[in-house]
């Protein structure tokens, strides 16, 4: 199967400082693939790369078979990849409805035919239809997540970039998330899932991707990666010699 | 629009939304024929030419959270197109369109560097491009330099015509302005003003966005400049181009309510009817009183008149709810 996502030695510069380092990976369509690795390991930053928010220093992205390396943000979007914040950046001012709107008339070039019903249906799916009318500024974390979802779900993606979709959230809404994660693959998209919480990347993912310091640390099934003495030793170290 | 933007505009819902505009109209239309003095409608005309610049900022300035220091630069080139335009004979519908087309224009040129900064330096870029145009204006012979430019009126000075025309221009910029704010690219301006970068994420295009939203708000500024140029016999840069004016377009919707329909509207009418007064009263501080205004405002009411107004709309309905209530 061709994949949908392939990174051919992707490099991110900050200055003097490489976030990036020839990372290359390829990405089946239809499964969720989790992105792993501890703190400044670059999977932020893989991911407003891909998602265009950000421009790559070098290397190449391509999408569907399409070189997408050079596209920003909203081309990125129409070509068909939407992320989600680690922080939602809901539109506060905006109602809920009116957040998903954005989505769903920007996101996509095909036009939806009734766009309120269509917002209701996807806010609907991610549990929170019955808060339609309030301000984005109102809603709890929990809700703010699910807002973020159903925000890149009306853009009609193939593929999502979540970040960290379930930090901050408690154990039953962490659950939540994760179903409705895999209702929208089930649904036909594809996931790129970065998390810290590690049980929620074993519960979900067919792969798992582990970055460290900028670079593809290892690849393959959850349980592999989970015994891997590499990755291992890049969460807790290596062990002392006395 | 949704639920909450209809909720939004609540003291003008339903039929009155429709209504009080056509009454407004009606009631502006007719005014110059109940005989008043030709000051009264000057000061008016002068009020409807400010409604079109404040509405006109309130497009990029409040719908799309630019603020920009430099709208005088389209009013004043609008001013100066409409003037060329009328003293070569073309008539005044025409010679309005070129001064907006003039103005539009410009603000593509002025925006394609600007735009691509954010907050407060898109701010500070646009004072320092408004400076600059003021004084290539004042140094630029073709168009009189800082002499200014004679305008030459063809037939009697009708009053009444300008008064019209001013009024014409501020109906179609409130229609523009509603039908911008219930609109798709309305809907991309509001979410570019909560957050840029989400707004790019879920496909909107911030940059191009901005730039047809100044291009618009220039436009209506530009007309505006031309009315002001067509009622005038004689423009000079620091009158059209000056830094005041600049304070002005932006010092209006903020008076009135940043970000909505009727607020620029308000802000325009109160700032015209009372900045004569204000110059006449206080020649050497009438910039300070602005300035003071200004703080006050966004310390204290940073919705301007409408949002008092709601506010005030709001506790009413509160009271009146709980008194029903209470007699229940």
């Amino acid at each position: 199967m061709a994949p949908i996502l392939k990174l051919d030695r992707l490099c991110k510069n900050f200055a003097g400082l490489a976030a990036l380092k020839d990372v290359s990976f390829e990405i089946e369509p239809g499964g969720i693939t989790g992105l792993i690795g501890p703190n400044g390991a670059g999977k932020t930053t893989l991911l407003s790369v891909v998602a265009g928010s950000i421009p790559a220093s070098s290397g190449a992205i391509l999408f569907q078979g399409r070189d997408i390396t050079h596209l920003r943000a909203h081309g990125a979007v129409h070509a068909g990849i939407a992320r989600t914040h680690q922080v939602p950046k809901p539109f506060r001012t905006l109602s809920v409805l009116e957040n998903v709107e954005v989505g769903l008339r920007f996101g996509s070039r095909q036009r939806a035919r009734n766009e309120e019903t269509e917002s209701l249906k996807i806010l609907e799916w991610v549990g929170i239809a019955h808060l339609y009318l309030m301000r984005a500024s109102a809603l709890s974390a929990g809700d703010l997540k699910r807002l973020e979802l159903a925000r890149v779900l009306a853009a009609r993606p193939s593929l999502l970039l979540c970040d960290e979709v379930c930090s901050g959230l408690t154990e039953f809404e962490t659950s939540a998330i994760l179903h409705l994660l895999a209702d929208i693959r089930r649904a036909g998209t594809t996931i790129l899932y970065v998390e810290h919480n590690l049980r929620a990347i074993m519960a979900v993912c067919d792969r798992v991707i582990v970055m460290n310091y900028g670079q593809k640390l290892t690849e393959g099934t959850p349980e592999a990666v989970q015994n891997d003495p590499a990755v291992i030793e890049a969460y807790i170290g290596k062990p002392s010699v006395a | 629009m949704t639920e909450t933007a209809k909720q939004k505009e609540a003291f003008f819902s339903g039929a009155a939304r429709l209504a009080i505009p056509s009454l407004l109209l009606g009631v502006l239309a007719v005014f110059p024929l109940a005989g008043p003095g030709p000051n009264a409608i000057r000061l008016l005309f002068v009020s409807l030419m400010w409604v079109s610049c404040s509405v006109g900022w309130n497009i990029l300035g409040g719908f799309a959270g630019q603020i920009s220091f430099g709208f005088a630069v389209f009013y004043g080139l609008g001013s100066y197109a409409a003037a060329i335009s009328l003293n070569a004979g073309i008539p005044r519908p025409l010679a309005l369109l070129i001064a907006a087309t003039v103005a539009a224009f410009a603000s593509v040129l002025v925006g394609i560097p600007t735009l691509r900064l954010r907050g407060p330096y898109f701010a500070i870029a646009t004072i320092g491009v408004s400076e600059a145009v003021r004084v290539v204006m004042t140094n630029l012979q073709f168009t009189g330099g800082a002499s200014g430019y004679r305008i030459t009126e063809r037939g009697a000075f009708n009053q009444h015509l300008h008064y019209y025309v001013a009024l014409i221009l501020a109906a179609i910029a409130v229609g523009l302005s509603v039908l911008v704010r219930r609109s798709k690219f309305g809907l991309a301006l509001l979410s570019i003003r909560e957050d840029e970068d989400a707004a790019a994420d879920l496909g909107v295009n911030p940059f191009l966005c901005k730039l047809e939203a100044h291009a618009l708000g220039a436009a209506l500024t530009g007309a505006a400049g031309g009315v002001y140029a067509g009622y005038s016999d004689f423009i000079h840069p620091p009158g059209v181009f000056g830094f005041d004016i600049s304070v002005a377009i932006l010092l209006m919707p903020t008076i009135g309510g940043i970000g909505t329909i009727w607020g620029p509207v308000i802000g325009a009418v109160v700032y015209g009817l009372i900045h004569e007064e204000l110059i006449a009263s206080f020649p050497e501080f009438h910039l300070l009183l602005y300035g003071l205004l200004l703080i006050l405002i966004i310390l204290f009411e940073p919705g301007g008149v409408e949002g008092l107004f709601e506010k005030l709309i709001r506790f009413a309905r509160t009271r009146s709810g709980s008194g029903s209530h209470s007699e229940a």
